[in-house]
């Protein structure tokens, strides 16, 4: 995706592709979606090791931080993963391990991140709300002081791995701002509601806050001025949901591309018509364009950099609207097969047409990037 | 809009900390030279505009002085002493285009520079390239390219104009299209069929063509929004010497393959050398004028116009940044050389999809204003943007597939067939 990778990088790139391959390739979702299960938590711990979430993990806490690009790094972990269709709280991990590594205190520190950089803690961010517009704004759990602590009220939607997590991250909403706080999911007060998701490599759910309490040990920052650590959180989110939406779209197109040299009718190649290749010629430029936002985005987030807010959203709506209509048509590539149980292309276009919606709609996007753009 | 020259920005950045000594030697003559002989660059003014005869006439006295200061008129700096140009490497252009910054440069010999000369070195012979290439550097000969025809552009190989040899000539019939200056150039770069018993690709020759003579009608051509820069030649009786038959007798596409790689290469560096500043921004920025003009339609707070404008900030900035990461991609090997393919239908794509989120923001005043005013312009965008002058938007979808994606080519029913057997259009009028 980046076409700048340093040494260390193009190594965890290779690395994370042979692991993937040898135990978790597109095969094994296939047996955890027949056998019902969600994810395989021993390949989960086995990543782990490899410092996938320790990349944003400082040292003294089990970490590897002072020696990685965080989420630079995170985003080739990403794509590689889209290339497979993961299961397994990656995304989700990874932002509460840098949102506490970013704004927690030395006590939540060395509480929460040696688990989580383990793998031995699974976590999950509840902020969104569950209508259309959801996924980059917080605001639909309140949070209301009570004597030295705060009472959360309301339901977050969409929140990645809830069902599994140990951990919730929560951005809520009091009189003064934003406020983040992290609980133990058994935390009494809060049900967690699985959602029927269509990517069948991904656990949603809804998570119920109901008169929940939360001690001064749980709050992540200070109270109610949580808005620029919830904004940093949500773009490296969205530069880990692009980099695997990019992954995602790359691998299909080119199992596409190797189909239609192959797929003979009329007795030529399909590929050979007009027809079908420059339909495909408008998609690698889609892609091209895909990756160049993606990769940008990593770097100005990584960085910091001033067009980091307006990078994310730029990748965001061009990785979404590309993946959709790419994987999309290369179904339609593929004939009937193509919408068969048995080809796994349908795994990929569930991922695209889901990572497309979550997030942040392109309308959510775009809208924001009016407001960037100061209109 | 595109081709215009940008005001200055205040700062001005060069490599001058990595001059050596000779280089830095060239930079303070060229930088005294400039500021004595140059007309400013002004901000707006048309990089080429061949309609303004004021224009090219300017052009030509630049590119003398540019020649007779010893700075090899524009683009001589690489180009070997022994056919007019310094002899020196791409270091000095650069130091040139740096200080060349505050001046107008001879931009309407773009052609010239980056078509003719290319295919001169490489096909012409000591004695063409002696007399002509001295003669673009001085500022003596504009260059035309003779190429598409009435009958066909895409399919060039098929081009159906004929030259037949007499003698110790060659006599050319027929009639060529969207030729860029044809009405004000000295000199023709022009494919035509030499055998036509062979198959079309075996029996094409290129000639050098003198734009002057008697045989050699050029009407300029009126494109919907008025005016352009495009001709039509008639070829009645050309002659052309023997020895003004570049490369080999029948192997003139050879000639012409050298000849738009010459042109793709021009189109990705820009075409006007020298009129982009080299240094990008690392950052995206948002272009001011949707802010703009969301205000002057007095839309800034409606929910449709916010979409139509939060989606041209994604097509200007993935448009920028594919164009960066293709540039560091093909340099450091990341990627193939046949990404610049993808980059030019990028382009071609990103300019026809501005044009319609423009038209959809404006809404009916897009169509029809007061006089005078701009509105009717962002309607009339929609009308003219296209692909279709440099390789239209098929051959480049064909382009990006076949070469970039390697995927098979359609099977063709003009090859191994002798060219007089095959089907050929009828050859109109463009100009009126």
């Amino acid at each position: 995706m980046d076409v700048e990778l340093n040494e260390d990088q193009t190594m965890l790139q290779e690395m994370t592709r042979r692991f993937l391959e040898d135990r978790s390739p597109i095969a094994a979702l296939r047996r955890l979606v027949d056998g019902g299960e969600g994810f395989d938590r021993e390949v989960w711990r086995q990543a782990a090791e490899l410092g996938w979430v320790a990349l944003f993990v400082p040292e003294e806490n089990g970490g590897i931080a002072e020696s990685a690009q965080g989420v630079a790094d995170a985003a080739i972990v990403a794509e590689e993963l889209g290339r497979v269709v993961f299961s397994g709280p990656f995304l989700s991990t990874c932002v509460v391990a840098f949102a506490i590594a970013q704004s927690g205190s030395e006590a939540q520190r060395a509480e929460w991140l040696p688990g989580l950089a383990a793998g031995e803690t699974l976590a999950s961010w509840c902020f969104a709300g569950p209508g259309t517009k959801a996924g980059v704004r917080a605001g639909s759990v309140s949070a209301s002081r009570r004597g030295d602590g705060h009472v959360l009220d309301g339901i977050a939607a969409y929140a990645e791995y809830a069902e599994a997590a140990d951990l919730l991250l929560v951005t809520a909403q009091g009189v003064q701002g934003l406020s983040q706080f992290v609980l133990p999911a058994g935390t009494a007060g809060i049900t967690v509601e699985p959602m029927d998701a269509m990517d069948l490599g991904r656990s949603l759910a809804r998570v119920r806050f109901e008169g929940v309490v939360a001690g001064p040990e749980a709050l992540l920052g200070d109270a109610g001025k949580a808005d620029e650590a919830f904004e940093r959180q949500l773009q490296a989110a969205l530069v880990l949901h692009c980099a695997e939406t990019v992954g995602v779209t790359d691998r299909a197109f080119e199992f596409t591309l190797e189909w239609v040299n192959e797929r003979h009718a009329f007795g030529r190649p399909i590929g050979s018509y007009q027809a079908l290749k420059h339909r495909l010629a408008d998609h690698v430029m889609q892609l091209e364009g895909a990756k160049a936002a993606a990769a940008h985005a990593a770097r100005a987030v990584q960085a910091g950099a001033p067009d980091a807010a307006i990078a994310v959203s730029v990748a965001k709506s061009q990785c979404g609207r590309s993946a959709t209509e790419i994987i999309r048509d290369c179904l339609q590539m593929h004939g009937g097969i193509g919408l068969t149980w048995e080809h796994d292309i349908h795994f990929y276009l569930r991922r695209a047409v889901s990572n497309e919606m979550l997030w942040g709609s392109p309308a959510v996007h775009h809208e924001r990037l009016s407001r960037l753009a100061g209109i | 809009m595109e081709n215009t020259a940008e005001a200055p920005t205040g700062e001005r950045r060069t490599s001058e900390h990595l001059d050596t000594d000779e280089q830095r030697a060239f930079r303070l003559k060229a930088r005294e030279y400039m500021a004595a002989n140059l007309p400013p660059r002004i901000p707006g003014q048309p990089a080429n505009s061949f309609e303004d005869l004021e224009l090219v006439a300017l052009d030509r006295q630049i590119q003398k002085k540019l020649y007779d200061g010893g700075l090899g008129g524009y683009v001589g700096i690489t180009v070997p002493e022994e056919y007019g140009g310094l002899g020196l490497d791409r270091r000095f252009e650069d130091i040139f285009f740096e200080e060349a910054e505050p001046y107008r440069l001879p931009w309407h010999y773009g052609n010239a520079v980056v078509i003719v000369l290319p295919c001169l070195l490489a096909h012409g012979t000591e004695e063409q390239k002696k007399k002509y290439i001295p003669r673009i550097l001085s500022g003596e000969h504009l260059w035309a390219q003779l190429l598409s025809e009435p009958s066909g552009g895409s399919d060039l190989a098929g081009v159906l104009t004929r030259a037949e040899k007499r003698g110790d000539e060659w006599v050319l019939n027929g009639s060529k299209v969207w030729t860029s200056g044809g009405h004000v150039s000295d000199m023709g770069l022009c494919l035509a069929r030499s055998d036509p018993t062979v198959r079309k690709h075996a029996g094409l020759t290129m000639f050098l063509v003198d734009m002057h003579q008697p045989g050699m009608s050029v009407h300029p051509i009126r494109l919907v929004r008025g005016g352009s820069d495009f001709c039509q030649e008639f070829l009645d009786d050309v002659i052309v010497p023997d020895c003004d038959v570049l490369g080999d007798v029948n192997d003139g596409w050879t000639v012409a393959r050298t000849q738009l790689n010459s042109e793709r290469a021009g189109m990705a560096r820009g075409w006007h050398y020298g009129l982009r500043r080299a240094e990008a921004s690392a950052h995206i920025e948002i272009s001011r004028r949707y802010a703009r003009l969301a205000e002057e339609l007095g839309v800034s707070g409606d929910a449709d116009a916010r979409q139509l404008i939060g989606e041209a900030i994604v097509l200007d900035a993935v448009y920028d940044l594919t164009s960066k990461r293709a540039a560091t991609g093909a340099r450091n090997g990341a990627l193939p050389p046949t990404i610049g393919m993808v980059t030019s239908l990028l382009s071609a794509r990103t300019s026809i999809d501005r044009t319609a989120l423009m038209s959809a923001l404006a809404g009916p005043v897009g169509v029809a204003g007061s006089p005078g005013g701009d509105g009717p312009d962002i309607g009339m965008d929609r009308v003219v943007t296209h692909r279709i002058g440099g390789g239209t938007l098929e051959m480049q979808l064909n382009l990006v597939s076949e070469r970039h994606l390697g995927l098979p080519r359609e099977p063709g029913s003009d090859r191994d067939v002798p060219f007089n057997q095959l089907r050929h259009n009828a050859t109109p009028k463009l100009a009126g």
